[in-house]
């Protein structure tokens, strides 16, 4: 069991992270790409930077959009993701395992903060993946991984809770902690290939959207070419 | 956003089939709009190289990659949707729309969803794919409202859009858009309404004489006068349909004294492309700045019209040289402009009924015209109330998207796009509804007939024009110098 903790928290781990910088990296770098062509092939270069921007901005802390509609459901995603990025990045086991291999540490969160997060994590996870199955529309539009995203999702941080607060035994805790790390690195590999790869993409939501009614200057020509419609009466 | 689901009775109304089943079935399309006689074989496959082909040549691409990795099916669209708050059918969310065309891009179009296609042999598309694609696309008015609540900022409309141009290229748009649109481009009168020139002269004509009767002044619609400040161009259709708006604007030219021209060569702003193929839309730019050329002006001012303010504003540049193109404006902004100038006065409570506005999606939902036409309106009308929502996130008049051209869908338009819309003009009990655009009117009006709402239908300029004020020193001016 220690030998499949030590594996799991060494290697496999490495292998996983690397997985998920690189297919986040390889997306990052094709949206981007996209948005340089995009912008190179535009007749109308004039992009409205500042709404752009105003909008984006306005998504990262999406406060405005809370009290507008559906106020339970954006409040739980709010609150879902505040713990889902803060707590696996700042917590303070986390970043003495970093600290221990990097050689430097970041600020942390306090542990009452943690375990508060943890459980609001868990919780308004649980809240979406119910209202995605109670929810008809949501129903109607799911796919397997919009199911299996917040459930898999909430296992690392239902086990890391269990392990650092709980009084189980050191066969548990082992348990525990293996499935804690399997199911983050599990989360790793999938993340660049499924919708969670919004985790980098959302930034440029709002810019591509505006980009993308940019059109190249008179294409009328090629495509009627390309589709043998040349002379083609309307 | 609140409006109930529509009542069985409506339902039965609006989807009420209209069709011969004989076209049904010789078109293999079953949709409530009509379509010409196309050539219906092979139709994935000519869709697939349509699509291909738009891909090539075209900026969708990166758009699509980008929203196959980010859609999260949250359903949040749904609430801000006109169309789906009135039919309560889960195909009427903008992302499931949406979903139709991105499936078959990720199907056809990527390394993964081909192989993974492939490999189990499913997602190919079929026949029937495209006939509910011909359908949930005409049912979207593209009003965009779902973009803004999209937290993962797909935009639903410009799949919509796509959809439309790839379905127009293998022969799938209304015929409504179609035929007015050959006749713009390629029939005799050049021009959407087919409204021949002899005609038009005698309609300013009469428009001149009616402004000199009511308000004592001497106006003239100038054409075709070479270096002009302005090419006005307005939706043709308000030549036969909105002689006040004209009369209004012909009345603040007067006031103003600016030049300005009308070009009797072409004089149709409508551009129907933005509503199913950016191949029609290049065209339409492409004859409109040939005028503005032919007419040496400064710049391009588009009448009371949402889409073809934006068609013109967005793809003029796009096609006519970008920064050194001629700017586009609106009438509402020329009109805003003169007004602060102090070139235009209107009288003061000229107006004392409750007047409401409502705003044109396609010049508010960026945000581009929203304050210019409240704050000319609070100069005359004393009792100026909002819709709610209202400006950038205002609710569709129900008719958008080109829908409004299409006639035999009206009961569809009135009972399900506009549903939302009626609800919000019976809250605000207005007797004059502002709507500065031709499409919006014309729905609006068929809106208020159809829900018996008591309330009539203007243009801003229509009511400018019983406000306007003329000074001595440009009375007589007939602002063609």
């Amino acid at each position: 069991m220690q030998a499949l903790l030590d594996f799991a928290r060494g290697p496999l781990f490495r292998l996983t992270f690397a997985l998920m910088v690189l297919g986040l990296m390889r997306i990052l770098i094709l949206d981007i790409w996209g948005i340089i062509e995009a912008y190179r092939k535009a007749g109308d270069k004039e992009i409205p930077w500042k709404s752009a921007i105003i909008k984006t901005i306005g998504w990262l802390i999406p406060v405005k959009r809370v009290a507008k509609r559906q106020p339970f459901y954006s409040l739980f995603a709010i609150l879902f993701h505040i713990g889902l990025i803060l707590v696996p990045i700042l917590l303070y086991a986390h970043v003495q395992l970093w600290k221990g291999s990097l050689g430097f540490g970041w600020i942390t969160l306090p542990k009452s903060w943690a375990d508060l997060l943890t459980l609001t994590t868990i919780v308004f996870g649980l809240a979406i993946f119910l209202g995605r199955l109670i929810s008809r529309n949501t129903r109607f539009l799911s796919r397997a991984q919009d199911y299996f995203w917040p459930v898999i999702l909430i296992i690392p941080f239902i086990t890391g809770y269990v392990c650092v607060n709980m009084n189980i035994s050191p066969l548990t805790y082992q348990i525990f902690m293996l499935v804690h790390i399997f199911s983050g690195e599990l989360i790793f590999v999938l993340i660049p290939f499924t919708k969670i790869a919004h985790c980098i993409l959302v930034p440029f939501s709002q810019l591509i959207i505006a980009l993308a009614w940019k059109f190249p200057a008179r294409v009328d020509d090629d495509i009627c070419t390309t589709l043998n419609k040349k002379g083609a009466p309307v | 956003m609140s409006t109930n689901i529509i009542t069985s009775e409506e339902r039965e109304k609006a989807f009420a089939a209209k069709k011969k089943p004989e076209i049904i079935e010789k078109q293999r399309l079953n949709v409530r709009y009509h379509v010409e006689d196309y050539d219906t074989a092979d139709r994935p496959r000519r869709f697939l190289e349509a699509f291909a082909a738009i891909l090539k040549h075209s900026n969708y691409r990166f758009a699509l990659e980008h929203f196959i990795r980010m859609s999260a099916k949250c359903s949040r669209c749904a609430v801000q949707c006109p169309v789906y708050q009135a039919t309560g059918d889960v195909r009427d969310i903008p992302c499931y729309r949406s979903e139709l065309l991105l499936s078959v891009y990720r199907r056809h179009f990527t390394i993964s969803g081909s192989l993974k296609g492939r490999l189990l042999s499913t997602g190919y598309l079929t026949d029937d794919k495209i006939e509910e694609m011909a359908e949930s696309f005409w049912n979207c008015t593209a009003c965009k409202r779902c973009t803004i609540e999209c937290p993962a900022g797909i935009d639903h409309a410009l799949i919509t859009h796509l959809g439309r141009y790839i379905l127009s290229e293998i022969g799938i748009a209304p015929r409504a858009l179609v035929v007015s649109t050959r006749e713009q481009l390629e029939g005799k009168t050049e021009n959407t309404s087919a409204i021949p020139l002899p005609a038009l002269l005698d309609t300013l004509e009469f428009l001149e004489d009616d402004v000199k009767e009511e308000k004592g002044v001497e106006v003239k619609f100038p054409l075709n006068v070479e270096n002009s400040e302005y090419f006005f161009i307005p939706a043709v259709s308000d030549f036969l349909m909105e002689a006040e708006t004209l009369m209004g604007i012909v009345a603040v030219f007067a006031a103003t004294g600016d030049s300005w021209t009308i070009g009797t060569k072409y004089f149709d702003a409508i551009n129907y492309g933005l509503f199913y193929s950016d191949r029609m839309l290049e065209r339409i730019i492409l004859k409109l700045y040939g005028e503005a050329e032919r007419l040496k002006t400064k710049k391009i001012l588009i009448g009371e019209c949402g889409h073809a303010s934006r068609s013109a504003k967005y793809y003029v540049p796009t096609h006519c040289g970008g920064k050194n193109a001629l700017p586009v404006i609106n009438i509402m902004e020329y009109t805003y402009n003169a007004i602060k100038e102090g070139k235009l006065k209107l009288k003061p409570d000229t107006i004392t009924e409750v007047v409401t506005y409502h705003d044109p999606c396609n010049i508010a939902r960026q945000g581009w015209i929203v304050e210019q036409p409240r704050e000319i309106i609070k100069l005359f009308c004393s009792n100026f109330v909002e819709m709610t929502p209202n400006r950038s996130e205002n609710i569709c008049c129900g008719g958008g998207g080109g829908t409004v051209s299409i006639d035999e869908i009206r009961p569809y338009r009135t009972l399900v796009g506009g549903k939302a819309k009626a609800d919000q003009i019976r809250a605000t009990g207005a007797k004059y509804l502002i709507a500065p655009c031709a499409n919006c009117k014309k729905q609006l009006r068929e809106l208020v007939e159809d829900q018996k709402i008591d309330c009539e239908v203007v243009g801003l300029h229509d009511l400018i024009y019983k406000a306007i004020i003329f000074d001595k020193s440009n009375k007589n001016d007939n602002s063609n110098k």
